[in-house]
């Protein structure tokens, strides 16, 4: 199969989001070929270059976001009246507010509406050009403000200056600008078997023009929600500009949902947001994340190896961890279990995160005397706080397996990968209710509620008093993390909505033979065959065309030849 | 019960009527602090969140004997959380935006059951309905401070015009074979000036880059200023006879004085240019509509040009007495006007009409020149007609003025058209 890959701000440069994810997917996935269409968020990004890539990624097609050429096109009067008509309608679209506020599910007109706006221009982009020109046009700022100004339109919306138009327009030029790349031509994203958009945002209007224009089916995938990143990022602008552009975003996943084949996410957190933006909940998967499990084998396999008085936190030391409940639960532990450890193992992140590590460095040093083993001893602290790299503990895994149980002790959290890793590494943890906390460890764990440090201290007492149900529950984690949460569960799961897809709606590519008529039974059964079905030799000729399909040439000449022959 | 305002102080309802308004808030704006018994009340009916919170705790151990006494819980949680999270929910657009803040600060699904809501989006939608919407408009936000003159460019549009003085002063000192040499100097100075002033700001271009490809063309134009007249009164009498030597007297004269005040007219470009920009800025964050702030521009970018030419006119008229030279109003008037506009447009990124008209106005220029000398050629005299005619009605300048008079008259209907409009005048897209 070919599929195309579509990333924005990610693979395969070095420094973007979720390339080690989208490495190991093209990696494992070897008997597909890839092609990279990818979206660079600056001009930085660009300059620090690429990832080594594997052999089964064939072509790489990259765009910039941060920047967009005008080029030299006027329209004339007729494209200036469809920019106008297709521009206006996207306006109106916008101003009759976001996905949410029309009563839960957005009607099927209004969808329709921002969908054939939005086609339009990608249509118009594509006959005429210029797109980038006209976006910036006093026309669309025009089209923008009667828009806002039109009866029904959006209180927020209404209430919309000058200046705050004027943002709009730039924000909107810049969100539109894959509208005017030249990816959706037969040989380009035409060409793949399925689009595998790896973010939503700007990365699915590739991969929802590629199946407006040739009827590529859509895979998006999402690890964090990109218009719960847009409401959490978008807070400096008037009320109007944030009303406008959260519609905006909120159309845009709702189409992307709408039209993809099978939208999956990373955690149940993030399927609900799906959800709530309009997927169908037949269409929804969820793909854990998968971790490299090889380097917590060792830790995993030995739980003996233990300190049976220590307990363990690891992470970054940022105020969302709440180390000081987790500082006021140890004082309770202490009560309990004289003899107790705690081992607080994490770099600060930025300066916040910093402060955050001298205040709690501070409590631990009132709360707890340093203690010495005899008269003559030199004591230390039983709270410590320590990093990763140091002689004490030079990897991860020695982190956890320097403890009997990990304490997960946040108020906020997504994904938790320090509970996973625990979970690797066979060991107990006590977690706070928060996030993908209880989806992750199942019934493998204690989970206390958060900014609880009583019900966390009570929790950690019985796991270190009760040696055997330790070892239960770690090994029940490991079985559990082994089972979902390992590279090779995400990869299979990818292959295997790969073959969903593809074998639920294929491209049906209409052959036409050289007088332009369609060239019936052109495209043989084997065809739909998953997997690289023709011989290795024979790549170079595919190259150019689909993937499964004989190249342009054979494609073009050959049959047309032989009905030439036949009549 | 002696004062007016105790009596009318709302209080916790003793009977199953109706709570109003005022006493919730003052419900909420206390609800920390002593409220009296008969709050007490109320604290039964609220899903208190220590209690559930516990109770999922229940596996870890039994609840001890020590739990701590509930904070006091109002009739209305949902409103003690909004009091909370009031800026998130003032900021809100959407309830989405509350959901997304909500969860943010940590509230999950299972918070929002103790909120008796099926999930955060649930919530969230509540608080969003309940936000009191009272009709006032946002204040406008103050508009951010106008940029100030900075020292750099201020210093910099100067330089052309003290560079030219010198020239000219240097010119007047020296004599024969030094002032070829005295006059290449100067104008490659100039010009090396004139660069590094239209650079830096604002006449500087917005965004990044400006390929207009038309400095050949003004070039020609600031050319024809210098010697234009010159030639063309020495051709229309057979000349000329040999290079100009820089002398106004000369068969070729040199016209200095206008461009001397066109160089120091660089810096009351750049002023101009300055106030109409921050003017501009200011009058965007003040209209209300994009008809607005066209009608609000349009005498703005009129008064500007205006005092362009006024400060043009005035230099002319100093340089030109200064310089002992006869005063040329029609031509370098309309030459200035013409570079200001082009310039102007060129900045708010319309770079084709002023490469159009420049170039219109150069080639009509060179081919009133050619056509002088064309119409020597034998059976050609008929060429020299329209120029002959022109110089012997206005003088030899009005090819010049006639050519950079309508040249800006077009440029400024072009301006009051497109720099009127508000998307000229979007801030420089930040990277």
């Amino acid at each position: 199969m070919r599929i195309g890959l579509l990333t924005e701000g990610g693979y395969p440069y070095v420094s973007g989001d979720a390339r080690l994810w989208c490495d190991r997917l093209v990696r494992g996935l070897e008997q597909h070929e890839f092609d990279i269409y990818a979206l660079s968020s600056s001009e930085r990004q660009e300059d620090e270059g690429w990832v080594p890539l594997p052999p089964q990624v064939s072509r790489v097609r990259t765009a910039p976001l941060w920047t967009a050429e005008e080029d030299e096109v006027g329209y004339g009067r007729r494209a200036r009246r469809r920019f106008a008509e297709c521009y206006g309608e996207l306006a109106a679209a916008l101003c009759e507010g976001s996905v949410a506020e029309a009563a839960g599910e957005p009607s099927a007109t209004e969808a329709d509406r921002f969908a054939s706006a939005l086609y339009g221009l990608a249509e118009l982009a594509r006959d005429e050009g210029g797109l980038v020109g006209a976006l910036r046009s006093e026309a669309a700022v025009r089209a923008l403000e009667r828009a806002c100004r039109a009866p029904g339109a959006l209180r927020t919306a209404r209430e919309a200056r000058v200046p705050d138009l004027l943002t709009v327009a730039a924000h909107l030029e810049r969100a539109l600008r894959p509208l005017s790349l030249d990816w959706y031509e037969d040989d380009d994203l035409g060409s793949v078997d399925l689009c595998h958009v790896t973010s939503g945002g700007a990365a699915a209007l590739p991969g929802l023009l590629a199946r407006h224009f040739c009827g590529v089916p859509l895979l998006v995938t999402e690890y964090g929600v990109r218009l719960r990143t847009h409401y959490l990022t978008a807070t400096e602008s008037s009320p109007s500009v944030r009303a406008l552009l959260a519609a905006f975003h909120g159309r845009l996943a709702a189409e992307a949902y709408g039209r993809a084949a099978i939208v999956t996410s990373g955690n149940a957190h993030a399927r609900r947001w799906q959800e709530r933006c309009g997927a169908d909940r037949d269409k929804l998967r969820t793909v854990y994340p998968g971790m490299e499990a090889s380097r917590f084998a060792d830790v995993g396999e030995s739980p003996e190896c233990a300190d049976p008085h220590t307990l363990v936190w690891i992470g970054r030391v940022e105020p969302a961890k709440d180390l000081v409940s987790l500082l006021h639960a140890f004082t309770e532990i202490r009560k309990e279990e004289p003899k107790t450890r705690l081992r607080i193992v994490g770099a600060p992140s930025g300066s916040e995160g910093t402060a955050y590590l001298g205040h709690c460095k501070a409590l631990a040093a009132q709360l707890f005397p340093d203690e010495a083993d005899g008269p003559h001893a030199v004591g230390d602290n039983p709270v410590s706080f320590e990093e990763i790299g140091g002689p004490e503990l030079p990897t991860l895994a020695d982190a956890y397996a320097a403890g009997a149980v990990t304490v997960l002790s946040s108020v906020v959290e997504g994904f938790p990968i320090s509970l996973v890793e625990a979970m690797f590494c066979g060991r107990a943890t006590v977690s706070t209710d928060v996030g993908a906390v209880v989806e992750v460890i199942g019934g493998t764990g204690l989970v206390v509620p958060p900014r609880n440090p009583r019900a966390l201290a009570e929790a950690c007492v019985a796991l270190l008093r009760d040696t055997e149900r330790r070892e239960r529950l770690g090994a029940a984690a490991r079985a559990r993390a082994l089972e979902l949460f390992t590279v090779e569960q995400n990869i299979t799961a990818f292959h295997g909505i790969y073959l969903d897809i593809v074998s639920r709606t294929p491209v049906r590519r209409v052959l036409l033979d050289a007088t332009g008529e369609p060239l019936p039974f052109a495209t043989p059964a084997e065809a739909h065959v998953p997997g690289r079905w023709t011989e290795q030799g024979l790549r170079v000729v595919a190259r150019g065309g689909p993937g499964w399909a004989a190249g342009p040439p054979v494609r073009a000449t050959a049959p047309a030849a032989a009905t030439e022959g036949a009549s | 019960m002696s004062e007016l305002g105790e009596l009318d102080r709302p209080g916790a309802p003793n009977s199953p009527g109706a709570w109003d308004e005022r006493s919730e808030e003052w419900l909420v704006t206390e609800t920390a602090a002593d409220q009296g018994p008969d709050a007490d009340a109320t604290t039964d009916h609220a899903p208190g969140p220590d209690p559930s919170a516990r109770g999922k705790s229940g596996k870890t151990g039994n609840a001890r004997s020590t739990t701590p006494t509930p904070r006091r819980a109002t009739a209305d949680p949902v409103k003690a959380l909004m009091h909370r999270h009031r800026d998130l929910c003032e900021r809100a657009v959407d309830p989405l935006e509350i959901a997304a803040g909500l969860e943010a600060h940590g509230v999950t699904d299972r918070t929002a059951a103790r909120f008796r809501h099926r999930d955060v989006f649930s919530l969230a939608e509540e608080m969003h309905a309940r936000i009191p919407r009272d009709g006032a408009t946002p204040k406008p936000r103050a508009s951010e401070a106008d940029p100030r003159p900075r020292v750099d460019w201020v210093l910099l549009t100067l330089l052309p015009g003290a560079l030219c003085t010198a020239t000219v002063v240097g010119l007047h000192l020296t004599h024969g074979q030094a002032r070829p040499t005295v006059a290449a100097a100067g104008a490659l100075a100039v010009a090396l000036a004139l660069r590094a002033a239209l650079a830096r700001g604002p006449l500087s271009p917005r965004s990044g880059t400006l390929a207009t490809g038309t400095s050949a063309w003004t070039y020609w134009l600031i050319a024809y200023a210098l010697l234009g007249d010159g030639l063309l009164r020495t051709a229309l009498v057979g000349g000329p006879d040999g290079l100009p030597d820089g002398t106004p007297d000369a068969p070729w004269p040199l016209a200095t004085a206008p461009f001397l005040a066109l160089t120091w007219a660089c810096a009351s470009a750049a002023w101009t240019t300055h106030l109409l920009t921050a003017r501009a800025r200011r009058k965007l964050t003040a209209s209300r509509g994009l008809e607005d702030f066209a009608a609000s521009v349009r005498p703005l970018l009129l008064g500007t040009f205006a005092l362009f030419l006024c400060a043009l006119t005035a230099l002319l008229t100093l340089t030109a007495t200064t310089l002992d030279e006869p005063i040329t109003y029609a031509q370098t008037t309309t030459l200035g006007a013409l570079l200001l506009l082009s310039r102007l447009l060129a900045i708010h990124r319309f770079t084709h009409a002023p490469a159009v008209i420049l170039t219109a106005t150069a080639t009509a220029q060179a081919a009133a020149l050619a056509t002088v000398f064309a119409a020597r050629l034998p059976g050609c005299e008929v060429l020299a007609l329209p120029v002959q005619t022109l110089t012997d009605t206005w003088g030899p300048g009005s090819v010049q003025a006639l050519t950079c008079g309508t040249g800006a008259l077009i440029l400024l209907l072009h301006a009051t058209r497109t720099l009127t409009r508000a998307s000229a005048h979007t801030p420089a897209e930040k990277r």
